[in-house]
């Protein structure tokens, strides 16, 4: 078989070689007395999981790094193809355990898209409202930790208030604050309870006076500014040839978002922008960052406005060879009390073949691959992990980077280590 | 921590023990110190440590019930929280930040998954955390509430206390 | 797109809205350039491989959630349209044993997606698509990880998700999941 001579991907890539995800100490210094190898280890103070680092440092500055990941691994996969389609919904939002919905919301889709089946439009424009959710969620979480890390404790206080107000609202839908599991294969679990509509417009008004206040915190503030500009630059080609998606792509230029460029759930209805800009470094990314709650706020509202006029409609399809059928039939009626035997004991079908489903979640492209043999259990289920890409990136990005930019460009990746390991 | 909410069996208990165990006034003294003061380290793994994340802000504020700072370095802290899943290739780094902590030390295994392996009953994940370490509390939930998390700790305050010794007292295991 | 001038084409599948190409795995760094750079798909999304193993094995029965699996008249046939009407199904049967799966982007209105397919036997080594595509890396690491399949010319290929000194590959087929045993709980 014929290995194919390394040809440059283009010339002036700050990708590394021969391994694209190892920055190996340049050989002159290999031998230098200043060189110190330090281990970032799994548990470290900066909140991002167990993520391990072995950096090389000459002095203060980087110049061989990698990354060890593994630390987290749980056999996602492994167990959904032992547990029937409806069980493994459940495995879906552990995985990116900070905007667990969009898990789900892709697992769902996928098993949707082999079953060729079409969702009720309020199924449809609740699960936009909650991924939309998801997205701010995400990133308060995001800013509290990322600032926390570069000194701006107090950040952390004032995003995870606001957090609290967006598990407010999940746990009235859904009974618990994270990992609601609200999505069903078919449209939504329940029902959106009332009381829901008044108190996510109270949410949707508090929230842009909220970034506000983020802002006022930190956009022009000389610290971050001197932490976060021109750190951790990434060109928009090595960006593509890296396959960095989400804020990390939208913040070295390149002007791609899946919910606009191929629209999935109500996006292509919704009135809202996509924040772009060019430098491509730290600070870039925490403006895209911001931009992208306002705008999801605003996606909120139109959710909000539509849904509030479709009182009473069906919330989930009514086939029921995969949806159970409502409770009270089952008193009188010998199609449902059968259709539901089926469905709790051996569990639906789902037609042979295989599907690839990506969503634009909070991080990038999160993707599902689904192999079915036409079974009540998948046969293959894979994630595809924005931030396994993300830290692929970490030796580009490293470059000429000094220890304490170190954190700010790992922070400013927004990785979960539940989504790198699975 | 409920009003309106009588002794149960845990707090009968250790009312009970609290007569038997802590004799002097000085032992009582030195217990009363450990309890309102234990420091966690921080110690999150999945998406358990997002919860316990959140007792720190205003609206769970541990500070309050004594827990003011988590300690970055587990020589300075008292109490480790195994706040979600341990795969098997973080046991020996979690041993190891459980040894370089100083006596006394508690653990408490937070959620399903520290507890016992939570839904993952697999290759890959260990199946709870007390197989490696002797645990104080186990808080069960996926995940649980803050305020779950906060219960838990008031419990293991109760229990140091009433001078109930640490875990790998207990046990008589290594530490 | 006709994807009429990929080298080592095998064979070409348009299912559930989906373009599959299976590729020979020897021309497969060639038609990932000639993809690559004449169709434009810059964006390697994801490597994925499937273990077959003990696929068809079981015969699956009963409807399928769509109208067209309740329609009596239509004949028990292949693909999503059909039904099977209550009868014992079997999959349709695969060549080898592994199949490698390379998902493509191109970054254009629309979200273009191809799909490469490549077969292997358990044994059966692929080209690395580093040069191709760096992103490669860490997928094709977890790929032998998991999997066992050797990829060829990869500058490192360890062990990432599992420890370094594991035995076995764990996502295969043949692989007992593991865990504490579990009365009636069926899994082993």
């Amino acid at each position: 078989m014929a290995i194919v001579e390394r040809p440059q991907i283009y010339e002036g890539t700050h990708i590394p070689s021969p391994t694209p995800t190892i920055l190996d100490v340049p050989a002159a210094i290999r031998e230098s007395e200043n060189l110190l190898q330090v281990n970032f280890g799994p548990n470290h103070p900066s909140t991002h999981g167990v993520l391990r680092l072995i950096v090389d440092l000459d002095g203060e500055e980087v110049v061989g790094l990698r990354a060890v990941v593994g630390y987290l691994h749980t056999g996602f996969e492994k167990n959904m193809e032992l547990k029937t389609w409806w069980k493994a919904i459940t495995y879906a939002p552990r995985i990116d355990y900070v905007s667990f919905q969009n898990n789900e919301l892709v697992f769902v889709l996928a098993a949707e898209k082999l079953l060729a089946m079409e969702v009720p439009e309020k199924a449809s424009l609740a699960r936009t409202l909650f991924c939309e959710l998801n997205r701010i969620h995400s990133h308060l979480v995001w800013l509290g930790t990322a600032a926390l890390e570069l000194g701006a404790i107090s950040v952390f206080w004032y995003a995870f208030r606001e957090r609290d107000l967006v598990l407010d609202l999940f746990e009235l839908v859904g009974g618990t604050r994270l990992h609601t599991r609200y999505f069903q294969v078919g449209g939504l679990a329940e029902d959106i309870p009332e009381g829901f509509y008044p108190e996510c417009r109270k949410f949707v008004e508090w929230m842009p006076k909220a970034i506000n206040d983020y802002e006022r915190l930190l956009t022009r503030n000389e610290i971050w500014l001197e932490r976060t500009e021109g750190i951790g630059l990434l060109s928009a080609d090595d960006a593509i040839a890296l396959a960095q998606s989400g804020p990390v792509l939208r913040a070295s230029g390149v002007d791609w978002d899946l919910r606009k460029a191929s629209p999935y759930l109500s996006y292509g209805e919704m009135d809202f922008d996509v924040p772009v800009f060019d430098n491509g470094d730290v600070y870039d990314r925490y403006r895209v960052h911001m931009e992208e709650m306002r705008q999801s706020v605003r996606i909120i509202e139109q959710c909000c406005d539509r849904l509030e006029q479709m009182e009473g409609e069906p919330w989930i399809t009514d086939d029921r060879k995969v949806v159970l059928p409502p409770r009270e039939e089952l008193h009188t009626s010998m199609e449902s009390l059968i259709h539901h035997f089926k469905l709790v004991t051996e569990g639906f079908l789902v037609p042979e073949g295989e599907v690839y489903v990506a969503v634009e979640s909070p991080r990038g492209e999160l993707g599902c691959y689904v192999v079915s043999d036409g079974g009540p259990r998948p046969w293959r289920v894979k994630f595809r992990a924005p931030s396994l890409v993300a830290l692929e990136a970490t030796a580009t990005l490293m470059r000429n980077a000094l220890v304490a930019d170190l954190i700010a460009i790992v922070g400013s990746l927004d990785t979960v280590m539940g989504e790198v390991d699975r | 921590m409920w009003k309106g909410k009588g002794p149960g069996v845990f707090e009968e208990e250790l009312g009970n023990l609290e007569q038997k165990l802590l004799l002097t006034t000085v032992e009582k003294a030195v217990a009363w110190a450990q309890g309102y003061s234990i420091w966690p380290a921080t110690f999150g793994l999945a998406c358990c440590a997002i919860e316990m994340m959140s007792i720190v802000t205003s609206r769970y504020d541990s500070a309050r019930f004594g827990a003011e700072v988590f300690r970055s370095t587990p020589r300075q802290a008292d109490l480790l929280i195994v706040s979600g899943r341990v795969a098997h290739k973080m046991a020996a780094p979690l041993r190891q930040i459980y040894d370089q902590m100083l006596e006394p030390k508690w653990v408490i295994a937070m959620g399903a998954c520290a507890s016992s392996g939570g839904m993952f009953n697999n290759y890959a994940v260990l199946q709870g955390v007390d197989k490696i370490t002797p645990v104080d509390i186990h808080v069960p939930g996926c995940p649980p509430r803050p305020e779950a998390l906060l219960e838990g700790i008031v419990r293991l305050q109760e229990k140091i206390h009433a001078g109930v010794p640490p875990a790998y007292e207990i046990r008589g295991v290594a530490t | 797109m006709t994807f009429e001038g990929v080298p080592g084409l095998v064979e070409r599948k348009d299912e559930h809205d989906e373009t599959t190409l299976v590729v020979d795995p020897a021309r497969l760094v060639e038609a990932c350039l000639h993809l690559r750079d004449v169709e434009g798909f810059r964006f390697l999304a994801d490597i994925t491989a499937t273990d077959y193993l003990g696929w068809g094995a079981r015969g699956v029965a009963g409807y399928y959630g769509t109208a067209a699996g309740r329609d009596l008249n239509l004949p028990g046939g292949l693909g999503a349209a059909a039904g099977s009407q209550g009868h014992a199904r079997v999959p349709r049967p695969k060549a080898k044993r592994f199949s490698m799966n390379y998902h493509l982007l191109a970054l254009r209105d629309g979200a273009p997606r191809v799909r490469v397919q490549v077969w292997l036997d358990d044994g059966e080594p692929v080209p690395t698509v580093i040069p191709v595509w760096p992103t490669a890396d860490w997928h094709e690491r977890e790929v032998w990880d998991l999997m066992g399949i050797h990829v060829e010319g990869h500058p490192n290929l360890q062990r990432i998700l599992m420890d370094e000194d594991w035995e076995g590959h764990p996502l295969r087929k043949d692989y007992p999941i593991g865990g504490e045993p579990v009365r009636f709980s069926g899994e082993e």
